[in-house]
């Protein structure tokens, strides 16, 4: 079998003295479902434009499929499938006809692209659609679409780039499910970024966090959130006050205290067992929470610790909130 | 090798693949016929030309054809044979558009980063592009003459010269379409690539569009010898009005392609431009 990691060395791209990729190294084993998860101009897209040849580095080096993406452009086209975040779709054409001549340009003959293209469609659900113009496609059918572009030439390596972002649910289920499916059965190596870090949870063998250009941990999701340590207990207050006397309040009884918004996270062993002191030490300060809530550590969370932020892009509101 | 009826199809096609690439002609032939069927299904993009070329050929036709007479060197020809060129070669160059047109569509709408992620041959988006729009200009072209000849027009050297002339203008429109595919290549911007074909403007109004170089004075003469549309107006006007001239027929065509082959490597920069990794 062909040779399906990933590996990245150090890079570095640069814009003028703004870093947007720095130092960056972490290698993808051969099958493996990579998550890349980042807030917005983390870096994530500029490391995935580099891997798929689009982009240079500005120092360091990045294999695909064995090749290198600088001095092997080529090949690594022909190894690698790309659904780009920004899906590039002509709106005048028919599914049917991106899908041939795409299977053509990677040496198909016609007869053979358009048999590759029925199944694919077949694949992706859009069989019934194959005579309108792609431009009157929903946003789920457009993905669905790209996703069987990067499969045409049956690649080795998978680079998805935010292959959810804008679906409904139910689209979302079924990309997560082909995703899947590619992995099992062909064994393909997939790249994935996200802004959904339920998506990494529930696709990525192991997931990077990429914050300002680094990597700020990495590993299998199970493993991140056990280095988080225990379970934790969060209440919710009517406002930042409140937060912050409640702080005060219960600091000393939990290993780690954490202010998330207008929540109060407390990590601690046995969370369920100091549900009552809590409750308890809260309505002697007179404070009443809106909520209290136990949980397991989530890669949100996760997130939170090693950036200092919540995933999800603050509203407005919601920045200048954490910002107090 | 069979790959298709193969029941372990799924693994064994993607290593075949790896070796493969498909033929130039054929990645060509897709490119263009990609080029094609987005264009026609988008007529305005095709009709405006064609209704503009033909409104000129009726309007000088009907303005000007009676005054032919009071022309010296126009004397007891038709006025028709000679004004046609004109809008021929109009129709090529606003024609020359739908290239550059069909290019930038792909630059913005992504498609351009998509087949860059493929094998595909950087001249093949290029060339796939101008040959399209060549046929297109050629449809047009061929519509304008087609009135010429239902107004009554009577090429001296018959069918071959109508033959010829469209040659030409086919020449010229793919030459020119390098312009408009270059400044899409390097803008990536639709206004900037539309206002960009406006350069037709100045090619077919100075220069001896609606009397003989000769009757020309002043800075407009001289306009008009340095442009190269002149010479290629001459050629076609001969072939019409007056028999096969040898000179003034490799004077058009050398000038048809002086201009191509700028147009073309003005092209050429720009899809380097475009596909220089970063």
């Amino acid at each position: 079998m062909s040779n399906r990691d990933i590996v990245v060395e150090n890079l570095v791209k640069q814009y003028g003295s703004f870093k947007a990729v720095d130092d960056v190294s972490f290698k993808v084993q051969s099958g493996e479902i990579f998550g890349f998860l980042g807030p917005n101009g983390a870096g994530k897209s500029t490391t995935v434009s580099i891997m798929t040849t689009l982009a240079l580095p500005t120092a360091g080096r990045a294999l695909v499929g064995g090749y290198d993406v600088v001095s092997e452009a080529a090949d690594v086209r022909r190894v690698a499938g790309v659904a780009l975040q920004e899906i590039g779709l002509d709106p005048l054409m028919k599914s049917m006809e991106m899908l041939t001549i795409q299977g053509q340009m990677f040496g198909m003959t016609r007869k053979q692209a358009q048999g590759r293209a029925r199944e694919l469609l077949d694949l992706v659900k859009l069989s019934e659609f194959t005579d309108r113009l792609v431009g009157k496609y929903s946003g789920g059918m457009r993905r669905r679409l790209d996703l069987a572009l990067a499969l045409v030439h049956e690649p080795a390596i998978l680079f998805l780039d935010e292959p959810t972002t804008g679906l409904d649910p139910a689209s979302r289920r079924d990309i997560w499910a082909e995703v899947r499916r590619l992995n099992k059965q062909q064994g393909m190596t997939i790249f994935l970024t996200t802004q959904y870090l339920e998506e990494a949870d529930e696709l990525a063998d192991r997931v990077a966090i990429i914050d300002h250009g680094k990597i700020a941990a990495m590993g299998a999701p199970a493993d991140l959130k056990a280095a988080l340590g225990g379970e934790s207990i969060n209440v919710t207050f009517r406002d930042l006050d409140e937060v912050e006397k409640a702080a005060n309040e219960l600091r000393e009884m939990a290993n780690r205290t954490q202010t998330d918004r207008k929540v109060l996270r407390l990590y601690l062993d046995r969370a369920a067992a100091a549900v009552p002191t809590v409750v308890t030490r809260l309505q002697q300060a007179g404070l009443e929470p809106l909520s209290l809530t136990l949980t397991q550590p989530t890669l949100d969370d996760v997130f939170l610790q090693v950036t200092g932020q919540r995933f999800d892009a603050p509203t407005e509101d919601e920045a200048e909130t954490q910002a107090a | 090798m069979g790959v298709l009826s193969n029941t372990s199809t799924k693994v064994s096609f993607a290593s075949d693949l790896r070796s493969a690439r498909s033929p130039f002609l054929v990645q060509l032939s897709a490119m263009t016929w990609r080029a094609l069927i987005t264009t026609f299904r988008t007529p305005a993009a095709v009709i405006p030309g064609l209704i503009i070329s033909g409104f000129f050929l009726l309007v000088y036709e009907a303005s000007l054809g009676n005054a032919s007479g009071f022309l010296p060197g126009l004397a007891g020809k038709s006025y028709l044979a000679f004004i046609l060129p004109v809008s021929v070669v109009s129709s090529a160059l606003s024609g020359a558009g739908v290239a550059g047109q069909s290019i930038v569509r792909t630059i913005e709408n992504g498609y351009f980063d998509k087949l860059l992620l493929t094998p595909v041959s950087r001249a093949a988006l290029l060339l796939g592009a101008m040959i399209a729009g060549a046929i297109v200009l050629g449809l047009q072209t061929a519509v304008v003459i087609g009135m010429g000849l239902l107004l009554g027009l009577q090429p001296e050297t018959g069918i071959l010269g109508i033959g010829a002339v469209l040659g030409l203008a086919l020449l010229l429109g793919t030459g020119f379409s390098g312009f408009a595919v270059g400044i899409a290549l390097r803008t990536g911007n639709a206004a900037a690539t539309q206002s960009g074909t406006f350069l037709f403007f100045p090619l077919t109004f100075l220069t001896a569009t609606f009397v003989p170089v000769s009757l020309l004075s002043g800075w407009i003469k001289t306009a008009a010898e340095l442009n190269p549309i002149t010479y290629l107006l001459e050629a076609m006007r001969s072939l019409l009005l007056v028999g096969w001239e040898g000179d003034v027929l490799a004077r058009g065509l050398l000038a048809c392609l002086a201009l191509s082959a700028l147009m073309l490597s003005f092209a050429l920069v720009g899809l380097r431009a475009r596909t220089r990794r970063r």
